[in-house]
C-alpha cells in the first residue's frame, strides 16, 4: 500500500544542509493502523507531509497503492491527494468562512463531482461523524473536538485509501481525544489505512503497530497489544462511567 | 465551478471589506480618469458622415502669391467659389458662410435675437444628409436667382411658433421678411465636419439662407476671414473682389472617376487663372489644388488636438500607477490566505484551481471598479461641462464607453492581479498546514 525505501530529504539553505529524512524505509499494508512516534525534530511531519503527496523527496523510492510517485508532476500528485489521500491536522484546518457543509465539500468539489453526489456524501460523512444536524453551521460555532470531527469527515467524504493524521488529538482534551481516536478505529475497521503522527505514547499504543522515529529513520517497530491499556485510559473511562 | 468561485470572491470582498474598498477605489479613480480622457478623445474622433465621408469632398485651392506661408487656407475666397459654382455645374457642389442676423417673428412671444446664420446652398441638405420634418429646401433656381426663402431646425421652430407646421410663414431676418420652406428634423453632426473651422463642437446652426442672397445683403462675416497679403478692405464689395479667403467650398463625388475629373477641372481652372495673373506662386497648377474627404478634412482641422492625445496617455500612465498600487494591495490580501491555500492544495486543489479562484476574485474587483469608474467618469464630464463650459458633444457619455470602461478596468486589474495569484499558488502546503 505505502512502500518506502532509502527516502531522504534534505532541506538545504544557503550554509546548511539539513537531513529530515535519511534511508527510510517503511512499508505498510492496506488496512493497517500505524502510529507514527518520536522526539520533536526527529521527522515525523517532514514523512508524513512525503506520504501525503505534500512535499517531493530528494533521494530513494517510493510507492504508494502502487504508484511510484517519484517522477509525478504537481497535477498528477494533487489528483492523488484528492483521490486517495484524506488530511486530519492537528489545527483542523477547517477554511472558517465556509459552513460545515460546504467544508466537507471542498475536496469533492476540487474532483470535479456533481452537486447531487456531493451532498450525498456530504451529508454521510456529517452523519458518521455525529454533525448530521450542523451542516450550516460555521466551523467557529463548534468545539475543538467537534472541528476536528468535521474535517475527520472532510478526509472521509471522498473515501480516501488513505488516512494521514498529524497529532489528531494534540488540540483536544483527553475526552474529545478519546472520541476522535474512536472514530478513527472505526473507520480503520471499515478498511482505511491510517497512518498517524503522534506524541502521545498512550495513543500509539492503540494503533496495530507503532513505528519510532529518531533522526530522520526508522528505529523501532512494535506491534499492537490490545491487553497493554494503560492506567489513564481505564481512569478515564471509570470518570466517563460515573 | 466559475459560480463557486464567484461565490467565494463575493465572501472575500465582504470579509475584508475597508480593503475591498481601498482598492475598488484606486480602480474607479484611474477608471474614472481614463474613461473621462478617452470618451472626449472618441467624441473628438467620430466622422459623423459614416459611409459618405469618401464622397463628401472639402476643396482647397492654393490661391497664395510667391514666398508666403506653407499651408492650404481651409477656405476660398469668394470669386474662386463663384467660378466654380460656374465651372462644374453637373456636380452637386455648395458654397456657404456662418453669418449671424436678428431674428424676428409676429408673435409677442418670440422675442427678437440675434443669432447665427447659415448661408449656403440648396445642395447643403442633400449633400450633408439633413432631415426634413415638413417641407424641403429652396430650390436649385434659389440658388441661382436669389430669393427670401429660408430653413429653421424643429428646435427653432418650437421656439418661434411653438411647433407644428409652419412651412409658408414668415420670419424676419435683419428685418427682412424670409418664406419658411422647410423645417429640419434633429439634426446635429459632431464634430461640426461642415465648419471646423468656426468652433468644432458647436452645435450645428438653427437657421439657413440661400447664398445667392449674399452679393444682395452683404450678410456680415461671423466665421475667420483670411488672407495672404495685406489687402485694405473696407466694404462688403472690397471683400468679395478681394484675395481673402472666408467662404467654405464643398463638392459631392460619388466616384474614382468623378474625383478626377472635378480634380482636371481645378487644374484647368488654376491654369486658367494664372494666366490671369493670379496664384502666382510656383507651385504647379496641379498641387495648386486639394479635394479632402470628410476624415482628412476633420485632421486637417486638428479637430482632435495633439494635447488630446498626451492626456489620453497620461491618464493610461494614472491607470498603471493605480495598478501598481492595486497589486500591492491584492498581493497583502491574497498572502494573509495562504494558510487557507495550503489547505485547499492539500485536500486537492491544483494550482490552476486557485489561480482562477483568486483571479475571479480580482476580476469582481475590477469589475466593482470599473462600474464606479464609470458613475466617476460620468461626475467628471459633467463637471466639466457645467464648470468649464465644454461642449456638450464632448461630455455626453459615448454608449461604448458603458462597455469599455468594465472592460478596461476587468483586463487591467487582472493584469495586476497575475502576479499575486500566481505567487499564492505556488504556495507550499506543508508550510501552511503546521502553522494554522
Amino acid at each position: 500500500m505505502l512502500k518506502m525505501n532509502k527516502v531522504s530529504k534534505v532541506f538545504k539553505t544557503e550554509l546548511v544542509e539539513t537531513h529530515a529524512l535519511r534511508d527510510f524505509n517503511l512499508t505498510v499494508n492496506e488496512g493497517e493502523f500505524v502510529a507514527v512516534t518520536g522526539p520533536s525534530g526527529s521527522g515525523k511531519t517532514t514523512f508524513l507531509n512525503i506520504a501525503g503527496l505534500l512535499e517531493p523527496f530528494s533521494q530513494g523510492e517510493f510507492e504508494l497503492d502502487g504508484i511510484d510517485v517519484a517522477n509525478l508532476n504537481d497535477n498528477q500528485r494533487t489528483q492523488i491527494r484528492n483521490e486517495k489521500i484524506g488530511f486530519i491536522f492537528q489545527g483542523f484546518n477547517l477554511i472558517p468562512d465556509l459552513n460545515l457543509a460546504e467544508n466537507v465539500e471542498v475536496p469533492l468539489r476540487y474532483r470535479g463531482m456533481g452537486r447531487k453526489e456531493r451532498q450525498q456524501r456530504v451529508n454521510a460523512a456529517l452523519e458518521q461523524v455525529g454533525l448530521g444536524s450542523r451542516h450550516k453551521h460555521l466551523p467557529s460555532q463548534l468545539s475543538g473536538g467537534q472541528q476536528q470531527r468535521v474535517a475527520i469527515a472532510r478526509a472521509l467524504a471522498g473515501e480516501p485509501r488513505f488516512l494521514l493524521a498529524d497529532e489528531p488529538t494534540g488540540n483536544l482534551d483527553s475526552l474529545m481525544a478519546r472520541q476522535v481516536m474512536e472514530l478513527l478505529e472505526d473507520i480503520n475497521r471499515k478498511g482505511t489505512t491510517i497512518i498517524m503522527v503522534t506524541h502521545d505514547p498512550e495513543l500509539a499504543r492503540r494503533a496495530q503497530r507503532n513505528i519510532q522515529i529518531v533522526d530522520g529513520q526508522v528505529c523501532d517497530f512494535t506491534m499492537y497489544q490490545p491487553q497493554q491499556e494503560s492506567n489513564k485510559d481505564v481512569q478515564l473511562e471509570e470518570a466517563l462511567s460515573e | 465551478m466559475f459560480l463557486h468561485y464567484l461565490d467565494l470572491a463575493w465572501r472575500s470582498i465582504r470579509k475584508t471589506p475597508a480593503l475591498s474598498l481601498l482598492m475598488v477605489t484606486a480602480i474607479a479613480i484611474g477608471i474614472g480618469i481614463t474613461t473621462t480622457t478617452l470618451n472626449i478623445y472618441q467624441m473628438m474622433a467620430l466622422n459623423p458622415t459614416g459611409e459618405r465621408s469618401e464622397q463628401l469632398h472639402a476643396v482647397q485651392l492654393w490661391s497664395h502669391g510667391p514666398d508666403t506661408w506653407d499651408e492650404f487656407h481651409m477656405q476660398i475666397t469668394y470669386q474662386d467659389a463663384m467660378n466654380l459654382r460656374n465651372l462644374a455645374p453637373q456636380f452637386k457642389q455648395l458654397a456657404q458662410m456662418r453669418s449671424g442676423m436678428v431674428i424676428q417673428v409676429d408673435s409677442d412671444k418670440f422675442e427678437p435675437e440675434l443669432r447665427a446664420v447659415r448661408v449656403t446652398d440648396s445642395d447643403f441638405f442633400s449633400m450633408f444628409s439633413v432631415p426634413f420634418l415638413y417641407g424641403t429646401s429652396w430650390g436649385e433656381q434659389v440658388d441661382k436667382d436669389a430669393a427670401y426663402h429660408v430653413v429653421i431646425s424643429e428646435k427653432y421652430n418650437q421656439k418661434m411658433f411653438g411647433g407644428g407646421d409652419n412651412v409658408g410663414k414668415t420670419v424676419y431676418l435683419n428685418r427682412k421678411p424670409y418664406q419658411v420652406v422647410g423645417i429640419v428634423d434633429n439634426w446635429n453632426p459632431q464634430p461640426k465636419f461642415f465648419d471646423p473651422m468656426n468652433g468644432a463642437f458647436r452645435d450645428a446652426e438653427e437657421v439657413f439662407v440661400p447664398f445667392s442672397l449674399l452679393p444682395i445683403e452683404k450678410f456680415q462675416v461671423w466665421g475667420n476671414i483670411s488672407g495672404w497679403k495685406h489687402e485694405d478692405t473696407k466694404n462688403f464689395s472690397d471683400t468679395v473682389k478681394s484675395e481673402k479667403v472666408w467662404i467654405q467650398y464643398w463638392v459631392e463625388l460619388n466616384s474614382q472617376e468623378s474625383r478626377q475629373q472635378y480634380k482636371q477641372i481645378l487644374t484647368g481652372y488654376i491654369d486658367e487663372q494664372k494666366a490671369l495673373g493670379r496664384f502666382t506662386d510656383n507651385k504647379t497648377s496641379a498641387d495648386s489644388s486639394r479635394l479632402n474627404t470628410v476624415a482628412q478634412w476633420l485632421s486637417i482641422a486638428e479637430v482632435i488636438k495633439e494635447d488630446n492625445r498626451i492626456l489620453v496617455g497620461l491618464s493610461f500612465l494614472f491607470l498603471s500607477v493605480c495598478l501598481v498600487n492595486i497589486l500591492g494591495l491584492i498581493l497583502t490580501k491574497f498572502l494573509k490566505r495562504t494558510s487557507e491555500v495550503g489547505v485547499r492544495r492539500a485536500i486537492g486543489a491544483s494550482r490552476m484551481h486557485i489561480f482562477s479562484q483568486y483571479m475571479v476574485e480580482v476580476g469582481i474587483i475590477g469589475l466593482l471598479g470599473g462600474l464606479v469608474g464609470l458613475a466617476l467618469a460620468s461626475g467628471m464630464l459633467y463637471l466639466l461641462g457645467e464648470k468649464f463650459g465644454m461642449d456638450s458633444s464632448l461630455i455626453s457619455m459615448s454608449n461604448s464607453m458603458w462597455f469599455i470602461a468594465p472592460f478596461i478596468a476587468i483586463m487591467t486589474t487582472l493584469v495586476a492581479g497575475i502576479f499575486p495569484a500566481w505567487k499564492v499558488c505556488h504556495t507550499k502546503p506543508s508550510v501552511y498546514l503546521k502553522s494554522q
